[in-house]
């Protein structure tokens, strides 16, 4: 008797046990991100960004009652392995969300798990406009950056306003997110101003180690102005090899660069080669003179600690507004149900260090503009900063 | 016309950067048949060296200089230590397990790499003495990229020079084409495939550190370049040092004036050209065809 007793005791606290484990247990977001290779400049900030969202979260007790938790994983900034351990994440390690992947080529491709399995995946970087468009829209994916169309027409609506250009070239990376950037800001730029001529376009490959042969070709064709998708180390690369060639001197620095190099990590790596005066977008200005609101303030601050890094990154704001918006989500959901929260996430508006946000209920996307900027020299830093960032509306730029 | 020189300088630039990595790969083929993917990791060692040294001495004139030599000798001394305790032991084997011992090193020095220097993007700049540019026929050079045009050539003839008419060149010579009868005849073939490993490695590590002031410094430029290097190497004939020269100039001037002609294919032609070159010449342009 006594042992029946016993074993059924046993029983029924086995049963009851894991659940109620589950109950305390972590909400799990899995996180692929390049952290090998070259887009491991920025998978690293980003994921720093999402951890620092987590720590603050978890500091003010958690969602629901439960604390967060980020599961790192590398993808190598590769489609197929971003697939392999998005799979991994969700059938292994059972994630509640997912969120993640830096490239255009990954976040379509871990689109494709989170419809699968009916889980909500909020890709923070890409910006390619297929991951939403129609054919490829499903519940579960939502997008936090800005996308091609917006980055290409704040381009252009700059780039607009300088009247005495009348010869205009691009030059981008040759996939998805270049060509469809460009794209944008050629179709922009013709509404705008007809009378301006494309006269030249250039698509070095992405992790181009020699631009030389491309700028003499572009400076060939005379343009006034340039508008360009190169970023990251390529743009590094681009502008140290193009000013000796005299290519700013002969736009008169009138480029305009929607490849996120007015972010701090570009501007640092440059240093004084930085090509003054010409303009660029971040997703965050992170050195912020003028008008600095007091979370990003203190954001920035956790950035540099959390980074051991003396300026930060102007990428990390998008990890953080991924977690941001799912924490949100689960809270108005109130339950972290893939099918509740994705429901919750339409019309949903978070706030972020730069900003509210609101994601829209019927493109999924968050309407996400980005400072922009001419980069100027600043006395108190040792390389080029956003001169009075300026924030442009997706709402506005967008359409 | 400008345009045209433009387009051939450029393209001249380009392969002569090229050159300067892959003579090392080829020397080293040629010499001890062993392919080398870590070539690359060298070259961006040699790179991430330059970058530390220039750090180091940062106000000090000449201070790129010195950090590229010093650059190229650690990566030699980097690349005498790998051949000298573990690829020596893989000469007798399979080709493959070269191939997954250079594959490995890839991994390792990436990591390594990573490790010490982080994901962030670096850059140094162009040393004072090489600032400007001269303008010629309508085009602007950089005297830095002069500067390379030049030594591409120089140490091409150097190289050159030594092989066929110095005595260790004339050993070398004779362990690439029979190593066992070298080593019967009393030679000391080990010593000579350390050196030539050596030299190989100082080249990359040297083309790493000369690429600074024009290439930002990232991980993973190491895998970016070997496939570049090893094009060159394959159209001008596997083992062939002129041949390698020779690819170099045909792959600077086919993108660059594929990049006027056909500016939404540019890479396109270089890697039409490759397989146009393999087919009509499987062996390459000044390769021998392996019997």
């Amino acid at each position: 008797m006594i042992r029946r007793l016993m074993l059924s005791a046993i029983f029924v606290t086995a049963g009851v046990l894991p659940f109620a484990a589950s109950a305390a247990d972590t909400i799990k977001i899995g996180f692929p991100m390049p952290l090998s290779g070259p887009a491991a400049v920025y998978g690293v900030p980003v994921t720093k960004g999402a951890e620092i969202a987590v720590a603050e979260i978890n500091a003010n007790g958690g969602v629901l009652g439960r604390k967060l938790e980020i599961l790192s994983r590398d993808s190598k900034a590769n489609a197929d392995e971003a697939v392999r351990v998005a799979r991994e994440l969700v059938l292994k390690d059972n994630v509640d969300f997912l969120s993640g992947t830096l490239t255009s080529a990954e976040a379509p491709a871990v689109s494709t798990i989170a419809k699968e399995n009916k889980i909500v995946f909020v890709a923070p970087v890409a910006k390619s406009t297929q991951l939403t468009a129609p054919a490829n829209l499903h519940p579960y994916i939502f997008r936090i950056s800005s996308n091609t169309d917006i980055e290409g027409r704040s381009g252009a609506s700059i780039m607009a306003k300088w009247t005495d250009v009348k010869r205009v070239a691009t030059i981008a990376p040759d996939y998805a997110y270049g060509r469809d950037g460009a794209g944008a800001f050629v179709a922009r730029m013709k509404k705008l101003r007809p009378d301006i001529e494309i006269v030249d376009q250039q698509w070095p490959k992405l992790g181009q180690s020699d631009f030389t042969a491309f700028i003499t070709a572009q400076m060939g064709a005379k343009p006034d102005a340039v508008y360009c998708d190169v970023f990251g180390g390529d743009f590094v690369t681009l502008a140290k090899q193009a000013a000796p060639l005299g290519y700013f001197k002969a736009i008169a620095n009138r480029l305009v660069d929607g490849g996120e190099v007015g972010a701090v990590d570009e501007a640092q790596a440059l240093g004084a080669d930085y090509p003054y005066g010409i303009w660029s977008d971040a997703y965050d200005p992170v050195i912020w003179p003028v008008g600095e609101p007091p979370e990003h303030k203190k954001f920035v601050e956790q950035l540099k600690t959390g980074m051991k890094s003396e300026y930060g990154s102007g990428w990390a704001i998008q990890g953080y507004s991924a977690i941001v918006a799912i924490a949100d989500g689960i809270k108005k959901a109130g339950s972290t149900d893939s099918d509740k929260v994705s429901k919750a996430l339409l019309g949903l508006t978070f706030d972020t260090p730069v900003g509210k946000r609101t994601i829209n209920a019927t493109t999924h996307e968050t309407e996400s503009g980005e400072f922009w900027g001419q980069m100027v020299k600043d006395d108190h830093y040792p390389f080029a900063t956003i001169k009075d960032p300026k924030y442009y509306d997706a709402t506005v730029y967008g359409n | 016309m400008a345009l045209l020189f433009g387009q051939f300088v450029g393209g001249l630039t380009t392969a002569m950067f090229l050159f300067l990595i892959a003579s090392g790969l080829s020397l080293v083929f040629g010499v001890m048949r062993v392919l080398n993917f870590a070539h690359g990791s060298f070259y961006m060692v040699g790179a991430y060296l330059a970058w530390q040294v220039v750090q180091w001495l940062a106000p000090m004139a000449g201070s790129f200089w010195v950090a590229a030599l010093a650059a190229a000798l650690g990566v030699a001394l980097l690349g005498g230590l790998a051949e000298r305790f573990l690829l020596r032991h893989l000469y007798g084997r399979e080709e493959l397990y070269q191939l997954l011992f250079t594959y490995a090193l890839v991994l390792i020095l990436g990591d390594v790499a990573k490790a010490i220097w982080g994901t962030q993007q670096l850059s140094v700049s162009r040393p004072a003495i090489l600032d400007g540019g001269v303008d010629l026929l309508g085009t602007t050079l950089p005297f830095y990229n002069l500067f390379i045009v030049l030594l591409g050539p120089a140490i091409a003839i150097a190289v050159w020079l030594g092989l066929t008419r110095t005595p260790v060149g004339r050993m070398v010579r004779a362990a690439a084409l029979d190593r066992e009868m070298l080593g019967a005849l009393g030679a000391n073939v080990g010593a000579i495939y350390t050196g030539m490993f050596m030299l190989s490695s100082f080249l990359a590590g040297l083309s790493g550190a000369l690429v600074t002031p024009i290439e930002s410094i990232v991980p993973g430029m190491d895998v970016e370049i070997i496939v570049e290097a090893f094009i060159v190497v394959v159209i001008g004939g596997m083992g062939s040092f002129w041949g390698t020269f020779l690819g170099s100039v045909i792959y600077g001037q086919v993108l660059s004036f594929g990049i006027l002609v056909f500016p939404s294919f540019s890479i396109f032609s270089v890697f039409a050209l490759m397989a146009v070159i393999l087919i009509v010449r499987p062996w390459g342009l000044l390769g021998r065809p392996i019997r």
